[in-house]
């Protein structure tokens, strides 16, 4: 589960959450002193971290900004991080960090481009990374699909890939494709890590992925199936803000769990 | 950069029309997808605007804040990878832009700069203290003090009264902010020039209140140093029950 500060107490105080491991963006807590410097040496002490970064924009024409990569590494290597992941999108141009995440062009040069960055983010932190395939609300001049897009990145970059469930059925609902299909399609021996979420239709032709809403059914079908296909790895569920109460929280968990313990019984680590 | 100039400029093209609004075309985009990343994109830099002035965000009108949001976002390329950190980008940039004098607003660099550096100071990387003990002479000792604080001057004293009354009161204040060192709580302390000077003294020169009494006295060609030394001794027992001064330096063997 994401370790997020309006539910801290959750994690530190009651005991009510008590995940296999904690996701946190190295942004909201690189450098953090005072109480939440505390709170999250804390987490860091109790559970496995995974990050999950923001701001690399690795599909930025953007030089990498490795000052900042330095400091992702210095907290991976004091908080013993064991996973770190990315996003397929950019959120930096011209200099500028925009804060959030927007869509690449599916295009050949793109994959070179990104290939190329994802190697050279690897070789600088000495892990593989992994990287999420994120939701979009507008095709920009793609000339290829997305699914080749993905898969020409992960094979040639040797990066995993971070399966986000909820964003396959966003997309498939936003650009009008079978998202069964588009997991099928999928590198599924390179998935490292999945996310599991819910999201917001906020027209009869857009859904946005929020973070704020509980999973929904069709999204727990296609997790399940994709499940199914799937060798154990660790789930998260992401929830950023409009948290409900807490018992509600578990009850996705203990959903998620209850689909993963159909396939895969031991070994998982599901959040 | 392995781009052709026309996949960079559509990457460029998006991001000018998240950060404006202004019309771009770019090939198989979507009116309602663009809109969408506007409004994400505007979103998420208003509200941590709101979030780290909120006092700002009351006291000005809608439109003059919606234009501060709407021109630091087009103008500014913000520099930092860490969101909550861009408030400090926010208020240099006003500051900059002289909108304190555009819209008579004089108060307006003291009140976002304020809101800021209590969430520096909040947010700051822990600093460890000197040493210290809590016995010692407070004449002649070498007093403690608590690193993690920051010192503002201010012109206005948005800290003491609303703002439209703050305009009436120019002057120069000195704003101590500073972090509880066991709950981590952020204190202020209103400082007087006098209390400026004895813990600037001490913070960086290491002196004791006698001296900083025997020096000012010297300086002022003083008849009587021992009310200014009453004076200190004060102002430090006061911050010590406080906890911006920590103890007493233990002495070097």
């Amino acid at each position: 589960m994401g370790f997020r500060r309006d539910i801290a107490d959750a994690f530190l105080k009651t005991n009510e959450i008590n995940p296999d491991f904690v996701e946190v963006a190295p942004e909201n807590w690189i450098n953090m002193g005072g109480y939440w410097g505390a709170q999250f040496k804390e987490v860091s002490h109790r559970f496995p971290v995974f990050l999950h970064g923001l701001s690399l924009s690795i599909g930025s024409p953007d030089e990498l900004d490795l000052a900042f990569l330095r400091q992702v590494k210095n907290f991976i290597a004091e908080h013993d991080v064991r996973v770190y992941s990315e996003h397929l999108s950019f959120a930096k141009m011209d200099n500028a960090h925009l804060y959030d995440l927007l869509p690449i062009p599916f295009r050949e040069d793109s994959v070179k481009h990104l290939v190329a960055r994802i190697k050279q983010v690897q070789d600088f932190l000495e892990m593989p990374i992994a990287i999420e395939n994120v939701s979009y609300y507008t095709p920009v001049a793609a000339q290829m699909t997305e699914s080749e897009f993905i898969n020409q990145i992960v094979s040639q970059s040797g990066c995993n890939l971070l399966l986000d469930v909820n964003n396959v059925y966003v997309n498939a609902f936003n650009h009008h494709y079978d998202p069964y299909e588009f997991i099928s399609g999928m590198p599924l021996d390179r998935v490292a890590y999945i996310h599991m979420a819910g999201h917001e239709q906020v027209s009869p032709t857009l859904i946005v992925d929020t973070h704020g809403e509980a999973i929904i059914d069709p999204v727990y079908d296609l997790f399940d199936f994709t499940v199914a296909k799937l060798k154990p790895v660790p789930v998260l569920l992401e929830r950023d803000f409009n948290f409900p109460e807490i018992r509600m929280l578990n009850h996705e968990m203990n959903q998620l769990r209850s689909i993963v313990n159909k396939y895969w019984i031991k070994d998982v680590v599901p959040a | 950069m392995l781009y052709q100039p026309d996949t960079y400029k559509i990457e460029q093209d998006l991001s000018r029309f998240g950060r404006t609004g202004n019309d771009i075309f770019i090939p198989g985009a979507t009116e309602e997808g663009l809109r969408q990343y506007r409004r994400l994109l505007r979103n998420n830099i208003n509200n941590t605007m709101v979030q780290a002035f909120p006092i700002s965000r009351q006291v000005l009108p809608d439109d003059e804040w919606n234009e501060l949001i709407n021109l630091f976002f087009a103008d500014h390329d913000a520099k930092t990878a860490q969101i909550w950190k861009l408030p400090a980008e926010f208020v240099t940039f006003v500051k900059e832009k002289d909108y304190a004098t555009l819209w008579s607003k004089p108060w307006l660099n003291d009140l976002l700069y304020f809101e800021w550096i209590e969430i520096e100071v909040y947010t700051m990387p822990d600093i460890e203290a000197e040493p210290f003990t809590l016995q010692g002479d407070i004449r002649n000792g070498t007093i403690v003090v608590n690193p993690e604080y920051r010192l503002i001057p201010l012109r206005y004293p948005v800290h003491l009264y609303a703002v439209e009354e703050a305009k009436n009161h120019p002057g120069d204040y000195f704003m101590m902010v500073y972090r509880h060192p066991e709950t981590r709580e952020v204190l202020f302390a209103d400082l007087s020039a006098l209390d400026t000077f004895t813990f600037e003294n001490i913070a960086h020169e290491q002196l004791s209140l006698s001296d900083i009494a025997a020096g000012l006295k010297l300086q002022f060609a003083l008849s009587d140093q021992h009310p200014l030394l009453t004076n200190m001794i004060a102002f430090v027992q006061e911050m010590m029950a406080q906890k911006l001064f920590l103890g007493y330096a233990e002495e070097r063997k």
